[in-house]
């Protein structure tokens, strides 16, 4: 693990004068899944946002395969996914046009996008309804559109929002299984949560945050043995002696 | 540069899935200019006259609501004293003729006449329309008496008897009647400002202008669905992101445009080929510039609620300065303000084309500002975009 992929030097957002992501550094090796862990509100999906291009940092950087975000957003964007948390499929569409749009849209041309979409299809075992609208599949079905969209154009780095969030035990270890499949072909993975078993099964490194800061980063192994023998915590412990007990909103 | 055009494209494409939508906003500026033909259609005017005869048995009251009812676009209707002066009263009708008694024997004796007009206010555009018929036919009375009367004085004691006399000058009369030696001709010249010539503008430019809702809200769907976020980490440029939208906008605003111009060609024959071809070039402009203000509210809003209603307020004040509904004065505050309406410089446009007969060149001015606000409109909305917190 030596060759650094990404690197986030000093991330600062405030929305309304609330720092939302308040002086993020850290760095993710090529080929490894880090896990980006917080409480609700603790500034992973703007750090993901800064990460991914769509949202500007008040201050820092971050480089991407050798690209700034800044000043070679463009080049940054051929080089990653992105897997929102919630769908973001255009629904009255059938799953191969979307699959095909988006592939324009990350630089593919027509030819390309429409060979790619087909093979991801079959790959899902979607190929069948590959012509039938989003909107008549069902949950899981989308789901797997949903990824195969982030897929297209064969991204170096793929940015996962919670995608675990809200799903059965038999989606979620799905999930697991194409996360790993992901890394075993070669791919980057940034992906948060909250649910610390996950974390602590998929994850090569990952960074505690709250209140905007990273508070921890660590092997999960390494993590644990700080407060006790690595086999006995959980990473819920490390998480919770980290962030306290109180609620988040 | 083919990013845009797919943009649109993909629009289009989840626009036609629904049927339904496109046929409504397909079928709605025809179902704007059949209502618009409702209104204006019957250009004709087409009145009646309510007569109280109080003349009962006369001979020349007979002869004079005979005229009366020969005249076209114009119905006769007779009605009692009583029931004349009780609708009169409750403003039911606003001017009634009224034949006095002893009318035909005093026209006999040749005495004067009278003919009265009993009204409410000015009696209203009918009544006064209906008025001027009746006094035009009075006129024509009163002159054959005239000639009557004075031929007979004049041959009086030639020794040519009076039947003979009057035998002569009624044949007289009659042939006059028919084939006058004076006949007003109509010949239209140019446009006249009729009611269609001074609507159809104010019509197509709040027509477009409502569609800025479904352009605002086109981008905030995106953001809804998650499709707008998932879109800034690919390779489309906010600026592709905006010509594609704009791109769609102005295409579903200009082919309705088109199809409530072409149906007011072929129905109202309200231009000419070139009036035409200018009437789309000022569209074009207009159309450019509210789908980039459209564009502007979609960056500002964050649901489709508020994208809605701030395009809602925008139109309907709009349309008020743009002086849609009421006359704005040429000076004084709601001249002023009007000045601030896109709508203004699109009706002025229109109706210099449409109803006064002028030319593209007549509105430079017009042009220009349209021009200026779709230009700045579109660099202003990206930048909203891009500084609003979520955008890129
Ligand atoms: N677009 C925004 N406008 C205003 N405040 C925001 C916005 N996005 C996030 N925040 C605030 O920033 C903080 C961090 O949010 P977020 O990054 O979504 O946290 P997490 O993903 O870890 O739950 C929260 O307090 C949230 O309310
Ligand atoms: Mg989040």
């Amino acid at each position: 693990m030596a060759e650094a992929f990404l690197t986030a030097q000093e991330l600062h957002k405030s929305f309304n004068e609330h720092k939302a992501v308040d002086g993020v550094s850290f760095t993710i090796y090529k080929g490894e899944i880090f896990g980006l862990l917080g409480p609700n509100g603790a500034g992973k999906t703007t750090t993901i946002r800064m990460l991914s291009t769509v949202l500007e940092p008040d201050s820092g950087d971050v480089t991407i395969g050798g690209y700034s975000v800044r000043r070679d957003a463009n080049a940054v964007r051929s080089l990653i996914g992105f897997w929102p948390q919630e769908l973001a499929l255009y629904e009255e569409l059938s799953a191969f046009d979307n699959l095909v749009f988006f592939g324009r849209m990350v630089g593919l041309d027509g030819k390309e996008a429409r060979a790619q979409a087909a093979a991801r299809l079959e790959l899902l075992g979607l190929a069948q309804r590959a012509k039938g609208r989003v909107d008549k599949f069902s949950g899981g079905m989308k789901r797997r559109v949903n990824l195969a969209v982030s897929l297209m154009g064969h991204p170096e780095l793929l940015f996962m929002d919670e995608p675990t969030v809200g799903i059965d035990p038999q989606s979620r270890n799905n999930i697991y299984d194409t996360i790993e499949g992901l890394r075993d072909k070669g791919m980057t993975i940034l992906y948060t949560t909250h649910y610390m078993e996950e974390a602590n099964r998929l994850c090569d490194r990952v960074a505690i945050m709250d209140g905007g800061r990273i508070i921890a980063m660590d092997t999960p192994r390494e993590l644990r043995s700080q407060i006790g023998p690595p086999d006995q915590v959980t990473l819920e412990d490390v998480f919770l002696r980290l962030t306290g007990r109180s609620l988040r909103d | 540069m083919i990013r845009p055009l797919l943009v649109a494209l993909l629009q289009v494409r989840i626009y036609i899935q629904d049927k339904g939508d496109l046929a409504f906003s397909l079928l709605l500026p025809i179902a704007i200019f059949a209502l618009m033909y409702g209104a204006f259609g019957e250009m004709q005017f087409h009145g009646t006259a309510h007569v109280v005869n109080e003349d009962q048995g006369g001979a020349y009251s007979a002869l004079f609501i005979e005229w009366l009812e020969e005249v076209d676009n114009l119905d006769v209707e007779l009605l009692s004293t009583s029931k004349a002066d009780a609708r009169l009263d409750r403003a039911d009708l606003l001017m009634v003729l009224y034949i006095p008694q002893g009318f035909s024997d005093r026209l006999a004796s040749g005495e004067q006449a009278q003919l009265i007009f009993k009204q409410r206010g000015n009696g209203g555009d009918e009544g006064q329309i209906v008025a001027s018929i009746v006094g035009g036919v009075a006129d024509q009375m009163a002159q054959e008496f005239q000639v009557r009367g004075q031929v007979s004085e004049y041959l009086a004691g030639s020794g040519i008897s009076q039947e003979r006399i009057d035998i002569t000058v009624q044949r007289l009369l009659e042939n006059e009647r028919e084939s006058p030696a004076v006949v007003v001709k109509e010949e239209t010249v140019g446009d006249s400002p009729d009611p269609v010539n001074e609507f159809l503008p104010g019509i197509i430019t709040m027509f477009v202008l409502f569609a800025i809702t479904l352009t605002a809200r086109a981008l905030v769907e995106e953001r809804k669905k998650g499709t707008l976020e998932r879109l800034l980490t690919t390779r489309l440029s906010v600026g592709q992101l905006f010509a594609g939208k704009f791109l769609v906008n102005f295409s579903r605003g200009f082919l309705q445009t088109l199809i409530l111009l072409l149906l007011s060609y072929a129905v109202f024959q309200m231009f000419t080929p070139l009036s035409f071809m200018e009437s789309l070039v000022v569209a074009i402009v207009f159309i450019a510039a509210v789908s980039a203000l459209g564009l502007i509210i979609g960056s500002v809003a964050r649901t489709e609620d508020q994208a809605t209603w701030i395009a809602v307020f925008f139109t309907m004040s709009m349309v008020m300065l743009g002086g849609t509904f009421f006359e704005i004065p040429e000076s004084g505050v709601l001249n002023v303000l009007s000045k601030i309406s896109i709508n203004t410089y699109a009706n002025d446009a229109f109706r210099t084309i449409i109803a006064d007969g002028g030319s593209l060149a007549d509105a430079g001015l017009q042009m220009g500002v349209m021009a200026g606000v779709a230009v700045v409109g579109l660099v202003l909305g990206r930048v909203i975009f891009k500084v609003m917190p979520g955008g890129r």
